[in-house]
């Protein structure tokens, strides 16, 4: 027998896929630039990092239905009573396991997925009374492309806010529980003790995802075409 | 990690974040300060240079994108405290140093330049209003200096607000003769107008009828009587058996009876009007026109003043 150490690998398991974990970066580096270029002037830039982040939220939300199991909202989203449940029994040392979102994460996902939506839809109507008017602002009068403006901005200080809860929560799993959630949002996978024992995890075709991008893609080149052809002026 | 440690961690970080973020942006620094009472709040006294002549200078050109609606570049010159508190890109006023301060370099640049405020499309600043903000900034960006304490600032020019036009109160004021004066109107096309859009006021000018209008006509106008300022009846065949109606109208202010047979009689008549300012007659002998001279109505004779 050898007397040298042996390290033993904890065998992981495979729960987020490919199209979720994409979203999940692509967000993170859209939020960074639309913040960025508008900080800056770029408004080109800030535009099509805007369109590029609706597209995607638009995909998410067809994902979380007919997407892989620990994607779908049928997965993650849960009764506030259970939210509540799931805190207390948090702060209490008792935590459940979940392969997927836990109900307060969940939670977090509809919330930021609903402001980023809101904030993507505010762009479209707003203008910098300059330079800049955003695709659908001459379908609304000057007072409320003006006060979706400011909206606009407003609702970019609720997700810097989302923002900061989501990076303390991902950090309290981190170093506080040791479950590195950002390793499994790039891998994809988890230990398997972090992940119910009867955890059914299934995933969803690479085809569906394709499909269902050229939808989102296809409805959001038909409304560009509407758009800047003037049909709805 | 424990999660008191944790949590204590992580609002060191945030405390430091924010600190990082009010030292970047001074304007958010200020926004806080002041916020939490940490900081007063500047305000400048309603008699000042800066609230007299400057604040509407920024009202009229900068705060439709730099006011409580909208905030270009996070700044607002809709208050003192905000002036002062500056933007995105740090204070916009430096006091006592104009040509440091972009308030007035960025009102200075040609309208060619992309940082030129206003931007293009935008009515610029003219030299006066531009020499204001000059000194003021050189004044040291004062809230309480007093208007005469800065020497050389171009006259105030103060805009004449024209009142707003209510048609449903001119409406109102005409309703109850409006009848009457369509049906006059109709009789006597292109003789009776208001007097304006925002008036409920008469005008009468009967001269292009010239002989074909007399004194039952002007008698047909009875009911307008108290409504008409002006009547204008020269080259009519209006006699001095009208001086009697045009005596009774109480609003009457300009009267003009050039190329009719109308005598001293009438003149006499018209002695006692209380509103006359202006009598234009063919025929009166200067005895008879002196007391409505020294009243103050000024009286024409012999010539046409239309």
């Amino acid at each position: 027998m050898s007397d040298s150490p042996v390290t033993r690998e904890i065998p992981h398991v495979r729960v987020w896929d490919a199209p979720t974990r994409l979203f999940h970066w692509a967000v993170v580096i859209l939020i960074f630039i639309s913040w960025l270029s508008a900080d800056q002037g770029l408004m080109t830039i800030h535009l099509c990092s805007g369109l590029t982040l609706l597209a995607l939220l638009l995909f998410r939300i067809g994902w979380g239905i007919v997407g892989s199991a620990t994607a779908r909202f049928s997965d993650f989203l849960h009764p506030p009573r259970k939210v509540v449940a799931y805190l207390r029994g948090l702060a209490g040392g008792d935590r459940q396991l979940y392969a997927g979102h836990n109900p307060a994460g969940g939670l977090m996902v509809v919330a930021m997925i609903a402001v980023l939506l809101a904030q993507a839809m505010t762009g479209l109507f707003s203008n910098d009374g300059l330079h800049f008017t955003g695709p659908l602002a001459l379908l609304v009068s000057d007072d409320a492309s003006t006060w979706l403006t400011t909206l606009h901005a407003t609702i970019f200080n609720v997700i810097l806010l989302f923002v900061w809860c989501h990076v303390v929560a991902v950090g309290f799993y981190v170093f506080v529980k040791g479950d590195n959630l950002v390793k499994a949002m790039f891998t994809g996978h988890k230990p398997y003790t972090h992940v119910p024992a009867d955890a059914q995890v299934f995933f969803a075709r690479s085809y569906v995802a394709f499909l269902l991008l050229l939808l989102v893609l296809t409805i959001g080149g038909v409304g560009w075409f509407i758009i800047q052809g003037g049909f709805l002026l | 990690m424990s999660a008191p440690a944790y949590f204590g961690g992580v609002t060191v970080v945030t405390a430091l974040g924010i600190a990082a973020a009010m030292f970047l942006r001074p304007a958010f620094g200020h926004t806080v300060l002041q916020w939490i009472g940490l900081e007063s709040i500047p305000q400048a006294a309603p008699s000042s240079f800066y609230t007299v002549r400057v604040a509407p200078l920024l009202e009229a050109h900068c705060t439709s994108c730099h006011g409580a609606e909208r905030q270009k570049a996070e700044l607002r010159l809709d208050s003192f405290a905000a002036v002062l508190r500056g933007g995105k890109h740090g204070a916009v006023v430096m006091p006592g140093a104009a040509r440091d301060s972009s308030l007035f370099t960025r009102i200075t640049l040609p309208v060619t330049d992309d940082r030129a405020m206003p931007p293009s499309g935008k009515t610029p600043l003219n030299k006066d209003e531009i020499t204001v903000i000059r000194l003021w900034l050189a004044a040291g960006a004062s809230g309480t200096l007093p208007v005469k304490a800065i020497k050389g600032a171009p006259a105030l020019v103060v805009p004449v607000k024209m009142p707003e036009l209510d048609l449903a109160a001119v409406r109102r004021q005409r309703a109850p003769l409006a009848h009457e004066v369509s049906r006059l109107q109709r009789r006597f096309p292109g003789v009776i107008h208001y007097d304006s859009r925002s008036s409920a006021d008469i005008e009468v000018d009967a001269s292009l009828k010239g002989a074909a209008f007399g004194d039952d006509d002007l008698d047909a106008l009875v009911p307008l009587r108290d409504r008409i300022v002006s009547a204008n009846l020269s080259g009519t065949a209006v006699t001095d058996a009208s001086a009697p109606l045009l005596a009774s109208m109480k609003a009457l202010r300009v009267l003009r009876l050039m190329n009719t047979k109308t005598t001293d009689a009438t003149v006499q008549a018209l002695a006692s009007s209380k509103t006359l300012k202006v009598l234009a007659v063919a025929k009166a002998t200067p005895g008879t026109l002196a007391p409505l001279r020294q009243r103050g109505v000024r009286v024409y004779e012999d010539l046409d003043v239309r």
